[in-house]
Formats: structure tokens, sequence, C-alpha cells
């Protein structure tokens, strides 16, 4: 007993200096340590305590793909250049990212590519499109390249059937393995599957890991896969990967698809909070005039691939890029 | 009737109830292959059924009233912006900015120096120096600020969890209505694996570090309130009836008699609060919680099993420092008497020592750049990746015989036909089939039970969905039992094996199930198989130490008796040990399965398909949603008929 | 329904205790009287305690002896209402226990009666002096106050210098004996004691026998005690009331017991008690056959016969019985030898 009570006093005597210590020191020594200790700071941190005030704080929704890493970072870094503060928060996309910018959690998507999934949401007033990244999206389903060699018509998805028994594995029950896309993904594989008669059996993989994992073993043990792939996606530049083609593509919403023909091409869109676009805050403007290209993208990503922090890298492109930045502030 | 009369009649019964059993699974299997292929329900992962468009109508309809419907407007609205601020506020203590500032209030030196105050306070110096230690760990892994987003919102909602859960235990500890009340939601609280709770939650409170400590308040609350309820009602009634029988009021007596007995006990319940708030706060991720969750989502979403290995390493030592410094202050020996006058001022003046160290490490937190930003030039997580990126790609390059082989030889051999007999026979024969079980297992209560639960599930068109979950569960379970009762036999018999294996036990037992998902990911690739390798690793540790404490709990004099008699040490251990310590075994089959369950599911993220897979893709597809919530329900449903056959199985004797 | 006896100290009449689904229904019904695993089977409910009536005079040592499972436990509980009794009615002091409302039975409880409990009860987490002065502490008496009356039934029971010890730091006996003063600290009229001694070792039970009785002889107080020991009941007992599945058999002076048992159940409880250590020689004596010398040394009637043997057989002759200087009659060592041969069979 006496042990708790006298513990107990202790913790309310260093609240109650602590509380003294928080007040004596109110004005936040740190920063200005930082501004005046010339030695000790860096530019950004005194960068901060200049602008602090015209630019407010934003939270970007953190997709797990890297080429939306590159985005991201770059709006991050852009962002607090202007002394913006940038939070980065790690969502899965979609639905999940659209419930988040109605709780106020989020309030920029820097691609999306769910094809107007978000219409309720914007209906209800919190969620914004802002227009086209400049990013083309295209899905589509791939096998390593070593297959195309050795089998040239296997990228006629007409020919698939023929070589069904190539991609069987423990897990597809007797038939080719076809592994879809991650939950998120817009993804007809059954439906091309259903529509082809094709001799396969879908595997959900969960993860885009999953995929990276089964391309990665397929192109370095020569082993057969059939998987979802997305461009732009920077590992085309490590993994040597083969598309397979369906008839042209001739719809935009997957529930509109037959899965007679390809996936479409699409043009990735922004999305931002309402608090945001109304904020007329430095950083809205930025990201309503940010538009890049596929290539501006894979360039950050290879980099961020090889092990570059994304900080970094992104830090390195914009310093490349000076103009094209300069363009985006309005 | 003598005893060996009705131990013979047991025997029959027994052996006539295994009989039985091994013709029905002959009938089952002949059956299912006659018919294979027949009435599997199967639906495309794209398709919603009927109950799954209906369940997202209302998914839909309740979006839509966000922002008009008054239960949101006076309610789910209104609370999520209440624990928003609290959430934050904590958050800027110690993890996040201070806005138009750099540096949360305390700085991650001032950090230090809290901890090592309110550990000691607590507990003793080894406490203290280990919680500080793998503080600085998660600090020297690159990891400071997403672990004090952790920690904060650990702390955030433990604290409500706390607030809301003790009264209400206190109040079920002294009231059999409220406990009878409650018991239905306690129960099936411990039955629902974490996955499931996020996405209704998510509906409701919406995405962001608000709704996720909602959400694990609304895990961790069932945890308090259970063991603060038993806390009261175990305590030895005697002195509560002296209490009464002195003429106290009942709050005289809760006061000054129930809750400083069981204090201990409801200390221990915070204990397993802060360990269960840590390990949903992590999975909650998915729902916006900062902190370690997501590098480790992440980590699974692209291949990148070295950086969720960074961060799950600090989980890991975040769970291990919070875990030893809650569990530090329950006290070991059960004693009431406090040290002598001496110790007792020696302690204040070095708790005093450690309060002054922490006054001024927070001063020097808020005034130095040092001691407020965790220096960059200290921080291995780049190195820690790395090098655990070599040795995947080394394991799996050169074990590839190994774990890939052993993946194989469990896949063909016992997944895939079991596989088959559950989800590619018709419906009506596995409903039945399960029925014949839980009757032979369970009781006809049971069986009936089971039979009402699986033609929900069946109706909500995830019935083949649902077999394969079941598989990977009945499969993973198998391997944990075996595993668990070998080690466990072993450490039961041996002090020597316990003490050297038990500290792993207790830490794995301590850990997050989604730590697991990136080794085994690394190590079987995305397979059914990782969800089950995961699933084991994680059952292994409650079911082994179940079955140690029932080894070590055989009467010793049965034992002695064997080995007077001239048994082996193999008859002694499969003809006493292991039948007299039946209902450990099967208490710790009933764990292992509903431990299973909960990571089975989220092998989801991991190639492993099933109702898990369907309650992500619910969670990101907005079309998808109705089928997410029906998948979630449909676990819950699994995880009852499991439960209940497995429970009432051991019930039985 | 009788009367209660309004100079009795403690009145219980027509007390019943059922557990079970209908409780009232089995008051009074000849379904009471099945035994009781019948009883259980036919309506689900145990008859605890059933049809009780008893006196206990002030200043009375009344012992409740049975065994285990014979009610006993239940009705000391009913008669303090720890557990609520199915009918019939408790006077204590003149007072309707029953029928008080909680804070007067509260008050009841804090000054008039006390308990001591077979497994002690103390507070493990509080010293023996804060154990002692709870009673005081919950009636709102100030710290001072309580400590110091604390204080004195602590010297009082031969605890001095054990206030700031903890129970777990205390014997068995000595818990017991914090249970006593914790009882005794608020000067009850009426003290309940469960089975005080049972879980405590034979030659410790001893001594807090003897400590009751000496704590008895020094504050008085009525005293109902429950024991399944029968020799303690002799021991401490003014009267023993037998219980048999919740019933009283008999009940009567632990002398008239071993004299006269009512059936063949207290005359099996009976028959290891040596009579001669609870028979006075009022039992004995007879009126002188002729020839028989009268002329022995005289002794009081109250007199335990294994007491008055040495006497007996050191004087030769028959000695003479008297109570209060009135002549009853003589005892001869025959008298006595026949007694004790008759225990041996």
């Amino acid at each position: 007993m006496k042990i708790k009570l006298n513990s107990r006093n202790a913790i309310a005597s260093l609240f109650i200096a602590l509380g003294l210590v928080l007040s004596a020191c109110s004005g936040a020594g740190v920063d200005e340590g930082a501004s005046t200790d010339t030695s000790g700071s860096t530019t950004e941190e005194t960068a901060t305590e200049a602008v602090a005030a015209e630019c407010g704080e934003w939270n970007i929704a953190m997709h797990a793909w890297v080429g939306y890493t590159a985005g991201a970072q770059v709006l991050t870094n852009v962002g607090e250049e202007l002394g913006c503060t940038i939070n980065q928060v790690k969502l899965d996309e979609a639905g999940v990212t659209y419930d988040a910018i109605e709780a106020g959690s989020i309030d920029v998507i820097v691609e999306d590519w769910g094809g107007g999934r978000w219409q309720e949401w914007a209906d209800r007033g919190q969620l914004v499109e802002v227009g086209e990244n400049g990013n083309v999206g295209l899905i589509g389903m791939f096998v390593p390249a070593w297959m195309a060699e050795e089998y040239p018509d296997i990228t006629d998805a007409a020919n698939l059937n023929k070589y069904a028994e190539l991609f069987e594995t423990s897990e597809s029950g007797g038939k080719g393995a076809w592994y879809e896309g991650p939950p998120g993904y817009t993804t007809i594989g059954e439906k091309m599957i259903a529509a082809g008669d094709l001799n396969f059996q879908v595997i959900s993989t969960g993860s885009e890991a999953a995929l990276v994992e089964l391309f990665t073993q397929a192109v370095e043990n020569k082993t057969a896969a059939l998987g979802y792939f997305y461009e732009p996606h920077n590992l085309f530049g490590a993994l040597d990967l083969v598309r397979i083609n369906w008839p042209e593509n001739d719809w935009s919403a997957p529930e509109e698809a037959d899965g007679s023909t390809d996936y479409p091409k699409s043009p990735l869109i922004k999305i931002a909070s309402k608090n945001l676009i109304d904020s007329g805050d430095p950083f809205a403007t930025v990201f309503q005039n940010w538009t890049w290209t596929n290539a501006d993208q894979n360039q950050i990503a290879a980099d961020i691939e090889a092990g570059t922090d994304p900080a970094v890298a992104a830090q390195k492109w914009i310093d490349a890029n000076r103009a094209t930045v300069d363009g985006w502030l309005g | 009737m003598s005893t060996a009369v009705v131990n013979k009649a047991t025997k029959i019964i027994q052996i006539r109830r295994l009989y039985l059993f091994l013709f029905v699974v002959i009938a089952w299997v002949s059956l299912a292959t006659i018919f294979r292929g027949r009435a599997t329900l199967a639906l495309p992962v794209s398709e919603n059924s009927p109950f799954n468009d209906r369940v997202g109508a209302v998914a839909a309809a309740i979006r839509a009233g966000r922002f008009e419907n008054p239960a949101f407007i006076y309610f789910f609205n209104p609370l999520r912006e209440i624990i928003d601020s609290a959430v934050q506020l904590v958050r800027t203590l110690i993890a996040i900015p201070v806005s138009g500032s750099i540096i949360p209030v305390v700085g991650w030196f001032g950090v230090i120096g809290i901890v090592a105050f309110i550990v000691y306070a607590s507990s003793n110096f080894k406490f203290t120096f280990l919680a500080v230690a793998l503080l600085l760990g998660t600090g020297v892994l690159g990891m400071w600020t997403s672990t004090m987003d952790t920690i904060a919102m650990t702390l955030t909602a433990v604290i409500f969890s706390l607030g809301i859960g003790l009264p209400l235990g206190i109040w079920a500890g002294l009231s059999d209505r409220v406990l009878t009340f409650l018991r239905p939601f306690l129960d099936l609280a411990q039955i629902v694996p974490t996955l499931v709770y996020l996405a209704p939650l998510a509906l409701f409170f919406l995405i962001g570090a608000a709704s996720a400590t909602i959400a694990t308040m609304i895990y961790s609350i069932p945890i308090v309130i259970r063991i603060t309820a038993l806390g009261i009602r175990g305590l030895n009634n005697s002195p509560v009836e002296a209490s009464i029988s002195m003429g106290s009021t009942k709050r005289q007596t809760l006061a000054k008699v129930q809750l400083p007995m069981a204090k201990q006990t409801i200390i221990l319940g915070v204990n397993q609060t802060v360990m269960a708030a840590l390990s949903f706060v992590v999975i909650a991720a998915l729902i916006g919680a900062p902190g370690l969750g997501g590098p480790i989502i992440n980590a699974l979403t692209v291949r990148n099993v070295g950086d969720g290995f960074v961060a799950g390493l600090a989980v890991v030592l975040v769970a291990i420092m919070l875990d030893r410094s809650t569990s530090a202050a329950v006290k070991t020996k059960k004693s009431f008497v406090p040290p002598s006058a001496d110790e007792i001022k020696r302690r204040r003046l070095n708790v005093a020592a450690m309060g002054g160290f922490a006054v001024l490490s927070i001063y020097l937190s808020r005034n130095f750049l040092w001691a407020a930003v965790w220096p960059e030039n200290i921080n291995t997580s780049k190195i820690v990746s790395n090098a655990t990126n070599t040795f995947v790609d080394y394991a799996t390059t050169t074990l590839y015989f190994l774990t890939i082989g052993f993946r194989e030889l469990i896949t063909i051999a016992i997944l895939n036909p079991l596989e088959t007999l559950l989800a590619q026979s018709p419906w009506f024969l596995t409903v039945a089939a399960i029925a014949i079980i839980a009757l032979i297992i369970g009781g006809r209560g049971v069986a009936i039970l089971s039979v009402i639960l699986l033609l929900a599930i069946v109706y909500t068109g995830l019935w083949r969905d649902t077999m394969l979950t079941l598989t990977q569960v009945i499969v993973a379970t198998l391997l944990t039992m075996i595993i668990g009762i070998t080690v466990g036999v072993w450490i039961g018999r041996s002090q020597k094996a316990d003490t050297a294996i038990r500290p792993f036990l207790d830490a794995g037992q301590t850990l997050p199930a989604f730590v697991y998902l990136i080794p085994m990911l690394g190590l079987f690739g995305p397979t059914r198989f990782t969800a089950i390798a995961t699933g084991i690793v994680y059952s292994i540790p409650v079911v082994t130490k179940l079955v140690a404490d029932g080894i070590k709990n055989v009467p010793k004099s049965m034992v002695e008796a064997a080995i007077a008699n001239g048994s082996t040490s193999w008859q002694v251990i499969t003809k006493v040990q292991l039948p007299a310590s039946k209902r450990s075994l099967l208490l710790a089959a009933n764990q292992g399965l509903i431990f299973v369950l909960a990571v089975v599911v989220i092998g989801g993220f991991v190639g492993a398909g099933g109702l898990g897979y369907l309650v992500l893709l619910g969670s990101s597809k907005p079309e998808m949603q109705g089928k997410g919530l029906s998948a979630g329900l449909a676990i819950l449903l699994l995880g009852i008929v499991i439960d209940r056959i497995a429970q009432t199985g051991a019930r039985r004797k | 329904m009788s009367e209660h006896n309004s100079e009795a100290a403690i009145s219980v009449r027509d007390l019943w205790k059922v557990f079970g689904p209908k409780p009232e229904e089995l008051i009074n019904s000849e379904d009471a009287k099945l035994p009781r695993a019948e009883l259980m089977k036919k309506t689900g409910n145990t008859a605890a305690v059933v049809d009780v009536s008893f006196d206990v005079a002030p200043n009375e040592v009344f012992v409740v002896m049975g065994l285990s499972g014979s009610g006993k436990s239940t009705l000391v509980r009913c008669l303090t209402r720890l557990i609520e009794p199915t009918a019939g009615s408790v006077e204590i002091l003149g007072e309707d226990i029953l029928k008080v409302n909680t804070s007067r039975l509260r008050h009841l409880r804090r000054t008039k009666f006390s308990m001591v409990f077979q497994h002690f009860g103390l507070l493990p987490h509080r010293k023996v002096i804060d154990n002692i002065a709870y009673a005081l502490e919950v009636n709102g008496v100030k710290k001072e106050a309580r400590h110091k009356r604390a204080q004195e039934v602590i010297d009082l029971v031969g605890l001095t210098g054990y206030g700031q010890s903890y129970p777990e730091q205390l014997s068995g006996g000595m818990q017991q004996r914090v249970g006593l003063a914790r009882a005794l600290a608020v000067d009850p009229a009426v003290m309940f004691l469960d089975e005080p001694f049972s879980a405590l070792d034979p030659l410790i039970r001893r001594d807090m026998q003897a400590e009751v009785i000496r704590l008895h002889k020094e504050v008085g107080k009525t005293m109902v005690f429950i024991t399944h020991d029968l020799s303690e009941a002799m021991k401490l007992g003014d009267r023993i009331a037998i219980m048999r599945d919740g019933a009283i058999v008999q009940m009567d002076t632990p002398e008239n017991l071993v004299a006269k048992p009512a059936d063949a159940y207290v005359a099996d409880f009976m028959r290891d008690i040596p009579k001669s250590h609870v028979l006075t020689l009022k039992s004995l004596a007879r009126a002188p056959k002729p020839g028989e010398a009268t002329d022995g040394p005289e002794l009081d009637a109250s007199t335990v016969i294994r007491d008055a043997s040495p006497i007996i057989i050191q004087a030769g002759r028959p000695i003479r019985v008297a109570s209060n200087g009135k002549p009853l009659g003589i005892v001869s060592s025959e008298d006595v030898l026949k007694l004790i041969a008759g225990e041996e069979q």
C-alpha cells in the first residue's frame, strides 16, 4: 500500500513539475535554438519557421505501390518547401481512403485508378475530383519474357489454353494458375476466364507483394507464371515481362466488361478533400496544377526501388526539373 | 457402482464414439467423391450474392446518412471528434509536431526520462533499464516517430478502455444480472478475429486515427471487463462476508475490501488490455492508425520483407517493453506486507531522483535539438532491412528445397485433399457431416446450433469461401497441436527445457499476429501455406503452455505409480500423462482453433484467399463492401461453430 | 406460531431456509420431511433450515452442533441475515431482525452483534489493528478513537505487540485471535461464532477454546457457537442444539444429552463421549441403601464425576452430594465404576 501511495504522490509531483517546465519554456525553445544555432539547424527547419503561417497542415494518403510513392513524395517535398506541414498516412486505396477523406484524416490522393468509384463520396461533398495527373495506367496480364521466347504464340490470349498446364501449381486445383491483382485493384480476371473458356483458376493474391514475388521467381528461376500487372511500374525496368494480348478494349467501368476484351488505358485521377480545395492554401494550388508523365514517375520510382530514400529521390527530380515545379506554384 | 465399472463403461462409449467417428468420415469421403464438384455454391470473387447485395445496400444507406442521419450527427460524429482530439493531444505530446513547431511537446530524450520514471516508480531498476533499452532500440531502428505514434494510440485507447471497462467490470463482478447480460458479448469478443472488427466500425466511424482508436477500444474493453469481473468474483468470500457482517454498506465493502484485494488481478487486466490494444493498433493501420502498423501493411502490399521486418521488430520491442513494464507492477509474490520503513525511505529517494531526471530530460528535450529530434545518423533501418532481405533471398534460394518442399508436401498431402472434401462436395453433404461430427463430439444441442449457423453461412452466399478458410484452420490447428503437444510434453516433463523455452513462448504470446506474416511470406511465398504457417507460429505458444501446464498438473503419484510398475517413458507419456491431462489438451485445441482462425483470415493478405481476402476486398472496393461485410459475418459464424464444438467436446468427459 | 420469549437474548421461531426455484412452497409442506436427495429430485429444492425454533438466554453460550451439511452454518447466517431466511422470525434483543430495514440492520451489525468466521475472513491488505477497527471505521468512528478501542481488545485477546502486523504474518491461531478481537471491538451484545476453530490444529484449538471460556467469563456476552466437534460443544456449551438435515433433533444441556439422548442418532453421537467427563454427581446421587455409610465427605452436585472420582476412591466410602447445602443423596465408588464400565461396552 505504502509503495503505491508513494509512487502515486511521486507521479503527481512529477506532473506538477512537468507542467512548470513546460510553461517555463512555452516559447518552444528548440525551434528558437534551431533558427539561432546555425550549426545545428538545417535550412528546411529555418524555412518552417519563416513561412509557417501561410501554409496549413495536410495529409497525403500513401498507397502501397512505388509509383504512387514517387508522386506523393514530390508533392510532400514541394509542399514543405512552401512551409506546409505534410503528413504521409499509409492507407489502402479506394473505399478506405474515401472514408478517410470524409473523416477529415486525408486531404490528397495522388493517383486514383478507381474509374469513378468515388462518385458516391463526391456526391456527399467532402471529396473533390481534381482532374488527371498526367499518368496513364494500363493494366494487363503478363508472363515472363522467357516464355514468350519459348512459346511465341502465348502472347495471344486465344492460345492460352494450349499452355494452361504449364501454369499448374499445387494451389490451382488442376488448372493453370491465374494470379489476380490485389483486393483494391480493378480486376476482371474471372470474366476473362469465363468469356474465353480458359482452363485457368483465379488465385487471389491479396497483395502486390505476391505478384512481385511471383514474377521475380518466374524471371530468375525461369518458372512459368501468368499474373496481373500494370504500367507505369518501375519494375518493368528490372523484370522482363511480356503482355498477353486480348482484343482491343471496349469498356471503361469494370461492370461493363464482358471479359472478351482487354483492360482499358486509364488516365489517373487526382482527388482532394473539400477542405483543401476551399482553403485557398498554396498547397491546394500546387496540387491542382500538378501534372507529370509516366517517365517522370518511373525515374523517381526506379531510384526508390534501388534503395534511395524517397525524399532524396524526389528532391533529385525536383532539382532537375525546377522549371516544371515552378510552373505548379501558380 | 465401482469406479472400475464406470471407467470401463466410459471407455466402451469412447471406443464406440471413435468407431462412429471413423464411420462418418469414411461415409463422408465416399459420398464426397461420388458427388464431387456438384452444388458447391462457388461464387466468383468479383460477384455478389443476393445477400451480399442486400448488405451492400444497407452499408451504402449508412454511408449516405453520414452527414444527415441524426445517429451520425448526434452520436457517431461527435464521438469520433472527441476521441480524435484526445488522440491528437496524446500524439502531440510525444509523437507528432505541435503545430508551428518541428517537435512534439516532449522530445525523444524527454520520453525516455518519463518512461524511466514511470517504470521505476511501479517496479524496479531492472525493468527500468530494460524498458529504456528497448525504447532506445526502436530509435536505433529508425522507427522512433512511428513507435511514439503506436504508443500514443495504444495509451489513448487503453485509457478510454479502462475508463469504460473498469466500472463495467466492477459492476459485472458484483451483479449476476449484469454479468449474465454482458457474458454473450464477452464470449463473442474472445472469438471474433481482429480483422473482422475493422470494416463494420469503419462504416460508422470512418477512417483515421480516431476510428482506429475506437476500434481498438471496442476490442479491448471486453478484456478489461472480463478480467475485472473475474478478479472480483474470484476473491475469497470470507473477508467480504465478514465485512457485510460488520455492517458495511455495499460501497464500503467494495472500496475497503473487494477492490484492494482484487487490485493485483485488475493490474494484470491492465497489462492484458495494453497488450491487446497494442496488437490491435498494429492491424488498425488498415483503418488509418498511424504508427508501426503502416510500414508492416505496406511491406505486405509491396514486396519488401526487410522494411516490414524493421517495423515488426520495433513492434516486438514495444510489445516487450509494455508487457514487462505493466506486468512488473503485478507483484510476483502474493503478499500485502509493505517493505520496511528504511526501504521505503530509500525508494522514495530513488523515485525522487528518477523524477528529477525525468524533469531534466523533458527540459533538455524542449531546449536542445539533440534531445528533441532523434539523431538522423543513428538509424539502422536500412542496414537491418537490407540484411533481412539478403537473408530472405538466401533462405528462399538456398533453403528452397526445405521450405518449398515442406510447403508442397503439406499442400499436396493434406491441404488439397481436405479442401476437396470440404469445398468441392455438395454443401448439404458438408453441413450434414459437420453436424454429425458435432453430435458425436459435443452432443445434440451443439449439433443443432452448428446446422443453424452453417445454414446461415450458406445464406450469405459465401459457403465455398468459408470452407476454404475452414480447411486452412483445420490444417493449421492439426499441425499446431502436433508441434504444441510434442514441445508441451517435453517442457512439461523437463524443468530444464521449461526454463530454456518458456521465455520464448512468453515473448511469442505478446506479439501481434501481423508481425509473423512478413517472415512467413519471405519463406513460403504468397500461398495458403503462408497463412497456415503464420497461424501455427502464432498459436504455438498458447497451445504449448496449456499442454505443458496440463502435463505438470498430473498428480506426481500417478506418474510414480506408473514408473514403479515398470513403464517406459513413452508408456508414461501415452498411458498416463496425456490421458490424465486430456482436459488441458482439449482446452489447448480450442484455444488453438480460435487463435489460428484469427490469423488465417489475415492470410488474405498473402494469397490465402478465403473469407479474409473477401474482407480486404470489401474494404477497398466500394462495390464489394456488402460482400466484405458478409465475409466478416461468415468468419464470426464459423468461429462460433468451431468454438462451440470444441468447447462442448472439452466439457464432456 | 408460538410466542417469542421476551426474556431471551435471541428468540427464534419457525425459521426456514430453502434454496431452489420455489422455496416458499416447501414451508410446512409434507415434502419438507423427505430425505434431501429425494426432495431435490422431486422439487429441485434444498431445505437447509427446517422449522427451527429456540431461545438463547442472556450471557448463555448456545452451541449448534451438527455434521457438515446439517444446515448449521446456514442457520447462523439466517440469524444475522447474511442469508435471507425463507420464513419464520428472529428476535434479537427484542427486535425482529427479519422485519428491520437495511439501514437499521446495518446499524445492528455495526453495534449489537458480531461474527467470527471459520476461515477468519481477515482483510489481508490491512494491519491487525485496522482489521480490528474495521467495524468502528465503517460506523464512522474517528481514527484515534477506534485505534484506542482496537488496542484494548488487542490486549484483551493476547495479541499485544502485533497491532502493526499483517494477517499473513501471523499463525492460524493468532489470526483467529484477530477474528475474535474484531468481533469484540464493538462490544456487541451477541456474538456468532461459525466453526471458528475447525481450521486450526488440535493443540491450538484447545488453547482457543480455553480462550473463549476465559473471554466469556470476563466480558459476558451471549454467544451462538457453531461447531461440528462434539467435545468442543460439550466443553463450551451451556446448552447444545443438535442439528440434522436442517432440523434440530435435540436441544438440551450437555449432561442431559448424554444422559437422555432423544433418539438413536443423538445416542450414536454421544457414544464416544466419556459420560464421566460430562455428567455431574447430581445424575448419580441416590438415597443411601441400608447399611451404607453416610458420613463421607460432601461434594457439590455440579462437580463432574471425573473430578469427583479421586475423592470418592480416597474416601473409601460413599460421599455425600449436596446442592447449595441441601443434601441430595450419596454416590459410592461402585456407582462411578458402573458408569465408566457402561461406557466401555
